[in-house]
């Protein structure tokens, strides 16, 4: 009998058009908790360093975990687990929406594909069934189409649909995979690997439930965490959605604008979370379980932009969108958002794409010849809604954006590279690492899927928000130095950032719920009184920390593997130059170097290759993953 | 004065938390298809919970006469030593949320949990609430008034 899990792995190949149902095993799951954790060790197992991240021979695991599902306020998680085609590196892509919940419901905790179909198909799972169906009439319709047929054909209207759009189909190196409509498992080029294999969609839908292996002690540890939600230190993410943070990091400078040249926008008032609840909103919307419901529907009643309703935007898509392209129209704005949406494209990479074009124009790296005749100014919105299409169907100017920064910045050559801002070839999302935090900034550097500040965490919990989320106990160091300081302290707490953030990527918990401090957030140590109760395990929140630390082990591992070593841990060359203007003037980042070694140090990494070292892959019963070299 | 479950679908955000506490009161298990309450989300933008009216039509066409409204709560509840699981009354209730649960084999229905409803109590939106009756019934006058009047827009 299996408790707060399903139990089951299910494995479906692409090529043989056959799959197969694995019973997972408790001890071993136990021992990296679930999702991403768990996910790891069959990617890292399963997945011999070299493989083309577009070759057949690519996996991916959909990975859900212990509250997935569940009435843990966090609970509407599922991450995507692969080989990123934009950076080579280890990926993992979270979204919200039913999926997760459902795919679980359905009966499985995890889904491993492989191989690749002659012919488009899409996997149906309903109630631990499943079927690999024809998917030809799918190809080339967008999100919502997809959405819409299968919902027709299948005769249910409550199934979670995850498919990929025209984006993905073509390759776009970013292209995301969409489910629930408007919910994308973003970053890194999921999409990309989906349409490689010829595989339009995942469809669940299951009746299945959870089971509890304690109810009224979960029930009471439930209405702890509800409790404790109340006094969540950022409240603005109910009421005004992430757009929230506009308003408020424009006042500070750490507002990225045009491509990261500056850290302040003139019009960001016209953008703000307050206009786009006033104008644009139709409503709030939440994933799966969650009692914030950060998500909205918004449209453009008429106008050029003119957008049915749908999902977003979201804070980083404003930013890309906005500020970094220097566009202050929010009809231009959603419009973007909703081409993303509906084509399958990342909006991060997306922007970051556009923001880099601008800059080469401005330049003079990119002419009008280069771009069909258009002139890629700031602000120019219907310039970049124009873009956002081309890229998602790799037209004209489009086909050199859909690569990303990193190989277009190739292209151009060395005059390039200072506008080329990614971390190993993952585009910057939309917060400052000279201003907002330096632990932010060794976050950027060492993240396992290259220039990310959501996974595993938010670094700049620690020295922005002064929030310890728990982890004072576990020897976090406090309280924390100024934000600017680069002193080895940042290094230390970053470790300590890291882990509590990964506690919520291997139960599959959205990340939102664990910044604030005992009492306001759900810390380790309620996740742990949560799991046992689910699970009947006995969870401890040190498990937990074991465990978490295990999985970001094995994702370096995975990535020492293919190649990366410290001399890959590094920021943007802009970054080490000042601020030039707003409240943030004259900051930078000087010292990576000190932060870095100071975090190696605390990981037990060596510190010449920033890489695990075979005692500490000992230590945590990873032997498997000590390299032979 | 007796109270009633009224929701206020504009407040709803599809979260589901109302089912998967009904589930878990009722069955200790986290699962919106053993629920007594239902979430209609659909796209774009659509979310209704849909709640028990204890309208007591299903007391009238059960067989074994199964069904009762309890004095203290005025719920229509199951009797789980009579009902023989024949589905009649989820054939006549007029808004679809009677089932028979697929392991009881037996009538569920939302008995109002004796008196503390667990969906009312943590729907983080406040969307469903317990209130008295006839303030209840204004707001379903309301709802039901505009539903019609959507139309006219
Ligand atoms: S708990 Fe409340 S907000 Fe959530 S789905 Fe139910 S009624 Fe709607
Ligand atoms: S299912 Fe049970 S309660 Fe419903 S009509 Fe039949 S016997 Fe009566
Ligand atoms: S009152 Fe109780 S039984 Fe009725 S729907 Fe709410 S939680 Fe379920």
């Amino acid at each position: 009998m299996w408790y707060g899990f399903a139990g089951k792995l299910l494995r479906v190949n692409l090529t043989s058009g056959e799959f197969k149902v694995e019973e997972l095993d408790k001890n071993e799951l136990r021992k990296y908790m679930g999702c991403v954790g768990y996910a790891a060790k069959l990617l890292y197992q399963e997945m011999p360093a070299g493989i083309g991240p577009l070759a057949p021979e690519a996996k991916v695991v959909l990975a859900t975990g212990a509250v997935t599902g569940t009435s843990c306020p966090s609970g509407g998680s599922y991450e995507v687990c692969y080989k990123s085609p934009l950076t080579g590196t280890w990926n993992q892509a979270r979204s919200g929406g039913a999926f997760g919940p459902k795919l679980k419901y359905a009966g499985f905790d995890f889904v491993v594909i492989e191989g690749k179909a002659k012919e488009p198909v899409y996997i149906y799972i309903h109630d631990g069934k499943v079927e690999i169906k024809a998917a030809k009439h799918l190809w080339g319709l967008n999100v919502e189409e997809t959405t819409d047929t299968l919902i027709r054909e299948l005769d249910d209207p409550e199934i979670s649909v995850a498919t990929i759009g025209q984006a993905g189909e073509n390759g776009v190196l970013y292209a995301a995979l969409i489910n629930d409509r408007g919910r994308a498992a973003g970053r890194g080029g999921i999409g990309a690997v989906f349409g490689s294999k010829n595989l339009k969609a995942v469809v669940v839908n299951g009746r299945g439930g959870i089971k509890v292996a304690r109810p009224k002690e979960f029930a009471a540890a439930i209405e702890k965490a509800e409790q404790w939600l109340k006094n969540y230190p950022l409240s603005s993410i109910p009421t005004l959605g992430t757009v929230g943070l506009v308003s408020l990091n424009n006042s500070l400078g750490i507002l990225p604008t045009k491509n990261f040249q500056e850290t302040y926008f003139e019009n960001a008032d016209q953008i703000s979370g307050e206009v786009l609840n006033r104008k644009y909103q139709i409503k709030r919307r939440a994933c799966y379980g969650c009692s914030f419901a950060c998500g909205r529907y918004t449209s453009v009643m008429s106008g050029k932009y003119a957008t049915p309703p749908m999902e977003g935007p979201e804070y980083e898509t404003v930013d890309m969108f906005g500020p970094i392209c220097g566009v202050d129209d929010l009809e231009a704005i959603i419009r973007a958002n909703y081409l993303c949406n509906v084509y399958g494209l990342d909006t991060v990479s997306t922007g970051m794409s556009i923001g880099f074009a601008m800059e080469c124009y401005e330049k003079g790296l990119l002419t009008e010849k280069d771009t069909e005749g258009m002139p890629l100014r700031w602000g120019d919105g219907e310039v970049m809604v124009k873009l956002v299409e081309k890229i998602a169907h790799r037209e004209g100017i489009g086909e050199f954006l859909a690569q990303g920064v990193k190989r277009m910045a190739e292209q151009l050559g060395p005059a390039a590279e200072e506008a080329a801002i990614h971390v190993k070839g993952l585009e910057l999302p939309a917060h400052e690492p000279r201003s907002e935090s330096k632990v932010l900034a060794l976050q950027y550097a060492v993240s396992p899927r290259g220039g990310c500040h959501m996974h595993p965490n938010w670094a700049s919990t620690w020295d922005f928000g002064q929030l310890d989320c728990g982890m004072k106990e576990f020897g976090m160091p406090w309280p924390p130095k100024e934000i600017q300081d680069e002193s080895p302290q940042k290094g230390v707490a970053y470790r300590y950032v890291a882990l509590q953030g990964e506690i919520s990527e291997i139960l599959g918990a959205c990340i939102f719920y664990s910044w604030g401090t005992e009492g306001s957030c759900i810390t380790p140590q309620l996740y742990a009184e949560i799991v046992s109760a689910l699970t009947g395990w006995d969870v401890t929140a040190e498990e937990l920390m074991l465990a978490a630390e295990r999985s970001w082990n094995l994702k370096r591992c995975f990535n020492a593997r293919e190649g990366f070593t410290r001399e890959h841990d590094k920021l943007p060359k802009r970054f080490t130059k000042a601020i030039p203007n707003g409240p943030a003037k004259g900051l930078k980042v000087v010292n990576l170097d000190a932060m870095l070694d100071a975090y190696y140090e605390a990981m037990g990494w060596d510190k010449a290759t920033g890489n695990p070292t075979p005692e500490k892959l000992k230590e945590l019963g990873l032997e498997f993953a000590i390299m032979s070299s | 004065m007796a109270k009633m479950l009224m929701v206020d679908p504009s407040l709803c955000t599809g979260c589901h938390r109302c089912e998967m506490w009904c589930s878990l009161t009722k069955y200790g298990e986290i699962n919106p298809s053993r629920s007594n309450v239902y979430v209609v989300r659909r796209e774009p933008a659509v979310d209704v919970p849909v709640v028990c009216i204890q309208c007591g039509l299903c007391i009238n066409v059960c067989p074994t006469g199964a069904l009762k409204r309890d004095k203290k709560t005025m719920a229509v509840v199951v009797d789980k030593e009579k009902c023989v699981g024949c589905g009649m009354c989820t054939n006549v209730c007029p808004i679809g949320v009677l089932r028979i649960d697929k392991e009881t084999k037996m009538a569920a229905k939302c008995d109002l949990c004796g008196g503390s409803p667990a969906c009312a109590a943590h729907c983080p939106q406040n969307a469903i609430r317990y209130e008295v009756a006839n303030k209840a019934a204004a707001k379903r006058r309301e709802l039901w008034a505009m539903a019609h009047a959507v139309r006219n827009r």
